[in-house]
């Protein structure tokens, strides 16, 4: 996974020509990493790889001196407090978690854990859970069915721990209108009455993890990348809020912490993933990411497990005999949006 | 070293000498900082929620004044080019003028950029191998590039011709030149790389055209030298830097066929959007005329379009663009007039209608007013030093003394 | 010397262009041909390992060449074995003023009279189990092949997993939620209530 990321900018000369040969379509993944014949360039580049590790052991130290110094110096701290300012001051200095090895994960995931029990008293389920082969999650919606009872957005609320204030909501149900189409713009997303309203039908929408999203290419930091099953997934350690990804994203998929986000203490769901529901700070990008810390579990994200009609239907792309590809294979299934290349893994279907 | 020494301190007795109206100048302008710098102080507090952005509208007052910004640093440089590559004396004196300006006006763009961040203790993630700098897929990685270069040339050029004058030697046209030469590719390049910024998104049709890279070029190169006109007039009224009318003259003629191009850039625009508008003619839709009854704009919009077009009609005669009264206004109007066009005009509309053709619309609450007013005294300031110390040099009244 | 500086300024900028070519591309043309090209037989997990259900819960269904569970319905039936009370036929059961016991105010919201009939699911002298069209018995617990009778596409729609309710996750062997389950046989409609959400943030944003 790490040699498809650019920690740095490389003329990856090599790579290039590499990705000519097959672009003559021969169908076959080629996932064996371009064997660098050093040319003078990488040869220069490659002298950074030992810079950044020299850079991590100069961070190394001056994280422990320095938290050493804050742990001694202050002396009215009490352990608590103190242990909390060396948490934060580590987890400032953390790189990106694409680039962590397993060792700094684990380590990152026990900083959170013991930052959360120093805050509040209590323990959650930090998974930093990576992605199973031969997975590639899609999702599919089932226009018919959909009665804009909105369960899927409360228990995707729930499981995610957004923001009461500001009401956060990865999902939109919009009540579009019959015979005009699937016209977004004269469509309500707003009602509240009872439903299913005469002479509408409902759709839902949020985050569309893009197998081409352009969100990815446009983050200045990579702090939003696709992991190998397909998620589209954000390190909020890592993003500075720019935003440029909200601008880039055609189909409203990411939200923003413009405010601190608040849950409260007893509705906070306590199995949490490090790129999925875990706690959010001010400032941060955040946006649907199919439940990760369900999915990764086997388990269906909280939308598809809530929806009362059966509408949303989830599964494994590259498992032939799943539901989601038997919708595919014998639905009438379009995208939103498709002419702009995006290629989204969510389809919609009617009966 | 004891030259540089000596430099910055007569630099700095010189910057904090001067008369009533100088002193009065700089005091006002630390003013406007201080509340500015309240009012971000408030905005790290509390998060960009005191902001008038949303999840619909997540650019706005900062994003715009960026956007303009880099178009008047970029246009620093068009002084530049017939000055030195040309060989035309008479733009020689406003080369020093119009670095300044770019360089105040590349500070007070990366300081809309920190603004305008939502983390702004974690931009050392964007610090190439330091932390992750996803160049060349991310154009915010190619802006941080071409805008620090920028910065770093303009900063370096007339620092060494300003170093060598204060010595009382001449700068070394074999060092210059060459610099000066890749400002004018670089000017471009900024410019037509923060434009990329918004044409490269196919999520937006209101900016993903062909023709929004010429169109900030045109913009810029008519809003740009404008200012430097300003700031000339105002140089020449108050210190004795001679600048002759023919620089001036010469300066608006780059203005006035800028705007012209600016005004047909429009038409164009126009023309696409409106003679078969489609479902992606929306967002000019809600900027010309409103959508739904949503018409906050419409009013900035009419207001910035006459204000081009009466300038560019004042510029194009003769007679009006020579009397430099009336060119002054006329310099100020467009300013201004390319002011909303670019920031209201450009940013906030491409957010509206949102993705599923939803409207939220935008107005900048006060505290992101204070801080924007609170950057541009800043710009001003730095203009200010430097345009003074600059000067003081070229007239021979700060010299190395042995 | 200015011109040959120059050229070279701009062969290095042309270079430096040519070479930031956008991304890595993928080497699969559009999203489609990448599941087909990495599709592989995956094993769902079985019903044991997934531990959400007993497994003596579950009925197995072949429907179409697919295979999945449902649970048992049988069981979960309060007054199973109908037979228990109804010793006569329902006609008589009815007129004898019995009074009124457990299901008694059960109305047919089902199709019409032309269609539908109490008779038309339930066997008059077998009540333990259903009954199809052409008078074969049917197991309560594969009451979704008398709803074949009529809507045939929404079980070919089920057992596929485009329609109903899924139980078990994307991973588990599957497990889905029978017709009944979810539409009451006697009333099957789909009922009307309010959303279960007031959005006041968006009201007050889009005013």
């Amino acid at each position: 996974m790490k040699k498809h990321i650019k920690k740095w900018f490389s003329l990856d000369l090599n790579d290039k020509k590499k990705k000519d040969d097959q672009c003559g379509c021969s169908g076959g993944g080629c996932n064996s990493g371009p064997k660098e014949t050093k040319d003078g360039y990488n040869q220069v580049f490659d002298v950074n790889m030992n810079r950044r590790q020299a850079f991590k052991k100069l961070t190394a130290g001056l994280l422990i001196g320095a938290g050493a110094a804050n742990a001694s110096c202050s002396v009215t701290g009490d352990d608590a407090s103190k242990e909390k300012s060396e948490i934060e001051w580590e987890e400032y200095f953390k790189g990106n978690y694409k680039l962590m090895s397993d060792e700094e994960r684990d380590n990152t995931v026990d900083r959170l854990v013991r930052s959360y029990e120093l805050r509040t008293g209590s323990k959650v389920n930090l998974s930093s859970k990576d992605a199973e082969p031969d997975v590639l999650f899609g999702y599919a919606f089932n226009i018919s069915k959909c009665q804009g009872y909105m369960d899927c957005v409360n228990a995707c609320v729930e499981e995610n721990n957004q923001d009461r204030d500001s009401q956060m909501q990865y999902i939109r149900i919009h009540e579009m209108n019959d015979g005009k189409g699937l016209n977004f713009g004269e469509a309500d997303d707003t009602y509240y009455h009872e439903v299913p309203a005469a002479g509408h039908f409902y759709m839902g929408t949020q985050c569309f993890h893009c197998d081409n999203p352009p969100c990815i290419e446009v983050c200045p930091v990579e702090a939003t990348w696709r992991e190998k099953d397909g998620l589209v997934v954000i390190d909020y350690d890592w993003c500075i809020g720019c935003r440029y990804c909200m601008a880039a994203c055609p189909y409203d998929g990411r939200r923003f912490n413009w405010d601190t986000p608040e849950v409260p203490e007893v509705e906070v769901n306590k199995n949490q993933h490090y790129l999925g529901n875990r706690l959010r700070k001010k400032g941060v990008m955040e946006k649907c990411t199919f439940c990760i810390q369900r999915t990764r579990n086997g388990k269906n994200p909280a939308c598809v497990e809530a929806c009362p009609t059966g509408s949303r239907i989830f599964g494994n792309l590259l498992d032939p005999e799943s539901e989601i590809r038997w919708v595919l294979e014998n639905k009438k299934v379009f995208r939103l949006k498709e002419d702009l290349g995006t290629e989204p893994k969510f389809w919609y279907f009617m009966d | 070293m004891k030259v540089f020494k000596k430099l910055v301190k007569d630099s700095i007795i010189h910057m904090t000498y001067g008369r009533r109206s100088y002193h009065i100048w700089m005091a006002v302008l630390t003013v406007l900082m201080l509340v500015g710098m309240f009012c971000y102080s408030l905005q790290l507090e509390h998060g960009l929620s005191v902001t008038g952005m949303n999840d619909r509208v997540s650019w706005g007052l900062y994003i715009s004044n960026f956007t303009f910004l880099v178009g008047v640093a970029a246009a620093a440089v068009m002084l530049v080019l017939p000055a030195y590559i040309l060989k035309d004396i008479d733009f020689k004196q406003a080369v020093l003028i119009g670095e300044g300006l770019a360089v105040a006006a590349l500070f007070m763009c990366l300081a809309f950029v920190v603004a305008d961040m939502g983390g702004p203790a974690r931009l050392w993630h964007i610090i190439p191998f330091i932390g992750v700098f996803n160049f060349p897929n991310s154009m915010l990685t190619w802006d941080v590039l071409v805008l620090n270069g920028y910065l770093f040339i303009n900063l370096s050029i007339p620092f060494y011709i300003l170093y060598q004058r204060y010595q009382g030697k001449t700068p070394n046209p074999k060092i210059y030149i060459p610099g000066v030469f890749i400002s004018v590719f670089w000017a471009v390049a900024i410019h037509l790389v923060t434009a990329f910024l918004y044409q490269g998104l196919q999520a937006r049709p209101f900016w993903n055209n062909a023709l929004l890279g010429p169109r900030f070029l045109a913009s810029a190169f008519a809003a740009g030298p404008s200012l430097i006109i300003i700031a000339l007039a105002i140089i020449r009224k108050f210190t004795d830097f001679k600048i002759e009318d023919k620089t001036i003259k010469k300066i608006a003629l780059v203005v006035t066929v800028a705007a012209q191009i600016n005004l047909i850039m429009l038409i164009s625009e126009l023309f696409k959007e409106f003679y078969a508008p489609t479902h992606h003619s929306e967002s000019a839709y809600y900027l010309f005329f409103g959508l739904h009854g949503k018409a906050r704009l419409v009013p900035w919009i009419w207001t910035a379009i006459t204000m081009n077009v009466t300038a560019t009609i004042i510029l194009t005669f003769h007679k009006l663009r020579n009397n430099l009264n009336i060119l002054y206004f006329a310099c100020a109007l467009l300013f201004i007039g390319i002011w909303i066009e670019k920031g209201f005009g450009l940013i906030v509309p491409g957010f509206i209608p949102g993705p599923w053709g939803k409207i939220v619309e935008y107005f900048p609450t006060l505290t992101e007013i204070g801080v924007t007013i609170g950057i541009w005294a800043m710009g001003a300031f730095i203009f200010s030093i430097l345009a003074r110390t600059g000067i003081a040099i070229e007239l021979g009244e700060i010299k190395f003394k042995k | 010397m200015t011109s040959t500086s120059s050229i070279k300024i701009l062969s290095c900028i042309l270079v430096f262009l040519v070479m930031a070519c956008k991304g890595e591309k993928e080497e699969y043309h559009n999203l489609i041909d990448k599941i087909e090209a990495k599709s592989v037989e995956y094993k769902r997990k079985s019903i044991q390992e997934q531990d959400l259900f007993d497994p003596n819960d579950l009925v197995q269904i072949n429907e179409n060449n697919i295979q999945f569970h449902i649970q048992n319905r049988k069981n979960k039936i309060q007054s199973f074995e109908c037979s228990e009370c109804h010793t006569k036929p329902v006609a008589q059961l009815q007129t004898e003023g019995l009074g009124k016991k457990a299901h008694w105010d059960v109305t047919l919201k089902h199709a019409d009279k032309n269609t539908m009939s109490c008779l038309s699911c339930h066997k008059d002298n077998d009540m333990n189990n259903l009954q199809s069209v052409t008078g074969k018995s049917i197991d309560l617990n594969y009451s979704y092949q008398l709803c074949n009778q009529c809507h045939n596409q929404e079980v070919k729609d089920w057992a596929g997993g485009a329609h109903g309710k899924n139980l078990s996750g994307w991973q588990g062997s599957r497990v889905s939620k029978l017709c009944t389950e979810c539409h009451d046989p006697h009333d099957p409609s789909i009922k009307k209530r309010w959303p279960s959400r007031y959005n006041s943030v968006m009201v007050s944003e889009r005013k």
